[in-house]
């Protein structure tokens, strides 16, 4: 973790966050997390389910404000962007990896692919070229003008991916994005992510509750209850209030 | 009682759907009793009336289903899944709330036609609803309460079998049958003239025509709007048209041959109009129709856009500005437009041509 300094961020992280509050309907997902990550770095966001790892990275990708706090992109502050500008920041520097596929049904495999060159305006041309490449390297290129619903999930999460890089972002947000693969499966599209990441100096935040999928990482941050953990241990010690407020009979 | 608890929980745009229903229903019950009225009074040339009034009545059926498939709660939901309440039995559910809906309008309307006939409690207007609803022959109880029990059995006969679990079929299936049908619908009415019943088979076998078509006329519309190197925009809007195609399409079709009797009725409004036996209730039942088709189109759209709620996640996801969505929906609704006036005028002009021959 760096350690912030009072106004500007460090010049040298691609991402950085200060004291990042964040709640859903009063109930606190994110308490005070602070954090940099430097370009090209690989950082995984450790924890289990519940302890904020999606809302961090969907803080950190502007998709949500936070409450409190300040997001800082290439000495760009995210936090005080208005939606529009915030839009074309996700559409042209991120890329988002998420659970599920989200594949769109009515399009083929390429047009999934091509569609964030499609929605930044690029030519048909350039977009399918770039999105048939990326599927190409990602070995799914056979599949490029099939629908979605004849690829099995494995199928869908690399061409999911391939949405992900087909514009060359410049941070790519992987929210548990080998949750539903088998072990086969998973360790082949965390390879191929930390890969094409490697390849061309993209920065991966890899949130995950899976130790394997972690250690394919340059660094770990460990989540706990909406805290980041120092060092992996708990941030706090577990208070006698806890086992006070379970004292229900049920 | 389940699926009163459902219909009772549901949001207001919901309920105010299930009110429409009610509203249809009753306009038909209505309809009905005064063509039984008529029977009773003079029974010579009945059979055609209520024959007419049977167009009402496939309306306000179609739009009763366009509404049980949109309701949220005949939706199979995982929780109610697991509480051993499937698709069959949520079909089930949808029946009996669209039953419910069906016959209140079916008491309004036997409320209203009592009252309007001075059975219930003095007489309103002067009498003049008396003398047009024949109120000096007694109503006969058991065929009234069997022709208002018409709709809701329909329509909730329908609902089970909307709703029923099964393997959705291609939208250009039916292409061929819808055009043979139309034609079919066409020749009749050559064939028939004005007078007879010959108008009102003809104009029933093109509008089946017509919503058959439907589907493949929506999909086709999907391919030319996304066809030749499309960009982010009319790619979205063509391939969820295409989609959509076969929701969409049957409402759509059905809208058009109502667009296109009302456009013949305009065209020969010089030689006499069309003749529809039900008398002074002729246009407010055509009215019914045409708002019936309306709200059948527009539920169906309600419908396809909860379908696609999750694809408008993914979008948002993707960082997609929601203008592209809604410049989308306005693409699909423009394409739209744009086949189905040419069509319901062509069919128009055929059918007039057919009946001034």
């Amino acid at each position: 973790m760096v350690a912030p300094p009072e106004n500007a961020p460090p010049d040298n992280d691609v991402l950085w966050a200060r004291s990042l509050h964040h709640a859903h309907d009063g109930a606190p997902a994110l308490v005070g997390v602070s954090l940099g990550v430097r370009q090209g770095e690989i950082v995984a966001l450790t924890g289990p389910r519940g302890s904020g790892k999606t809302t961090l990275l969907r803080c950190l990708s502007g998709q949500l404000r936070p409450c409190e706090g300040e997001v800082w992109f290439n000495s760009v502050p995210v936090h005080t962007m208005g939606d529009l500008a915030r839009e074309r920041l996700r559409r042209d520097r991120f890329g988002w990896l998420g659970p599920e596929p989200q594949l769109l049904p009515e399009l083929k495999v390429w047009e999934n692919a091509a569609l964030p060159l499609l929605l930044a305006g690029a030519s048909h041309r350039s977009a399918k070229h770039a999105a048939c490449e990326w599927l190409d390297r990602l070995d799914i290129g056979a599949f490029a003008r099939k629908r979605p619903a004849s690829l099995t999930r494995a199928e869908c999460q690399r061409v999911a991916l391939a949405r992900a890089l087909v514009n060359v972002p410049s941070v790519i947000y992987a929210d548990e994005p080998t949750a539903p693969l088998h072990r086969a499966d998973r360790a082949l599209l965390l390879r191929t992510l930390t890969t094409a990441a490697r390849s061309h100096e993209i920065t991966v935040l890899l949130a995950t509750d899976d130790e394997a999928t972690a250690a394919a990482a340059d660094r770990r941050l460990a989540l706990v209850d909406g805290r980041l953990a120092v060092n992996g241990a708990s941030p706090l010690p577990d208070t006698p209030e806890g086992q006070a407020a379970c004292s229900l009979s049920a | 009682m389940l699926a009163l608890r459902l219909a009772r929980g549901s949001r207001p745009l919901v309920q105010l759907r299930r009110l429409l229903v009610a509203a249809a229903s009753a306009g038909t019950g209505f309809l009905l009793l005064y063509v039984l009225a008529g029977a009773v009074a003079r029974p010579a040339g009945s059979f055609p009336r209520l024959l007419w009034a049977l167009v009402p009545l496939a309306a306000t059926v179609h739009f009763a289903v366009a509404v049980a498939r949109a309701d949220p709660a005949t939706r199979p939901r995982e929780g109610l899944d697991a509480a051993g309440l499937g698709p069959v039995r949520l079909a089930l559910a949808a029946a009996i709330s669209t039953a419910v809906a069906c016959a209140l309008g079916s008491a309004l309307a036997l409320a209203l036609f009592l009252h309007l006939r001075g059975d219930v409690a003095g007489l309103p207007f002067d009498g003049s609803g008396a003398r047009l609803l024949h109120a000096e022959q007694p109503l006969p109880v058991a065929a009234a309460l069997t022709l208002l029990a018409l709709v809701p059995l329909t329509a909730s006969a329908a609902t089970v079998l909307a709703l029923r679990p099964h393997r959705p079929l291609a939208p250009q299936t039916a292409l061929p049958w819808g055009i043979t049908l139309t034609a079919c619908g066409l020749a009749t009415e050559a064939y028939a003239g004005r007078d007879g019943g010959g108008v009102l088979a003809g104009w029933t076998l093109t509008a089946v025509g017509l919503a058959l078509t439907g589907p493949g006329l929506a999909y086709a519309c999907g391919s030319l709007v996304q066809a030749v190197r499309p960009g982010a925009l009319r790619l979205l809007a063509g391939r969820s048209l295409q989609e959509q195609a076969s929701r969409i399409g049957p409402p759509l079709g059905v809208l058009c041959s109502v667009a296109a009797g009302a456009l013949t009725a305009f065209a020969l409004r010089d030689r006499g109009g069309l003749h529809v036996p039900l008398g002074p209730l002729a246009w407010p039942a055509a009215a019914l129709v045409a708002l019936c088709a309306a709200a059948t189109l527009l539920t169906s759209a309600v419908e396809t856009r909860r379908s696609e709620s999750p694809g408008r996640r993914a979008m948002l996801d993707l960082a997609a500005p929601a203008r592209v969505l809604r410049t989308a929906a306005g693409v699909r609704a423009a394409a739209l437009a744009a086949v189905c006036v040419p069509l319901s005028w062509g069919v128009a002009q055929l059918t007039s041509l057919a009946l001034t021959r």
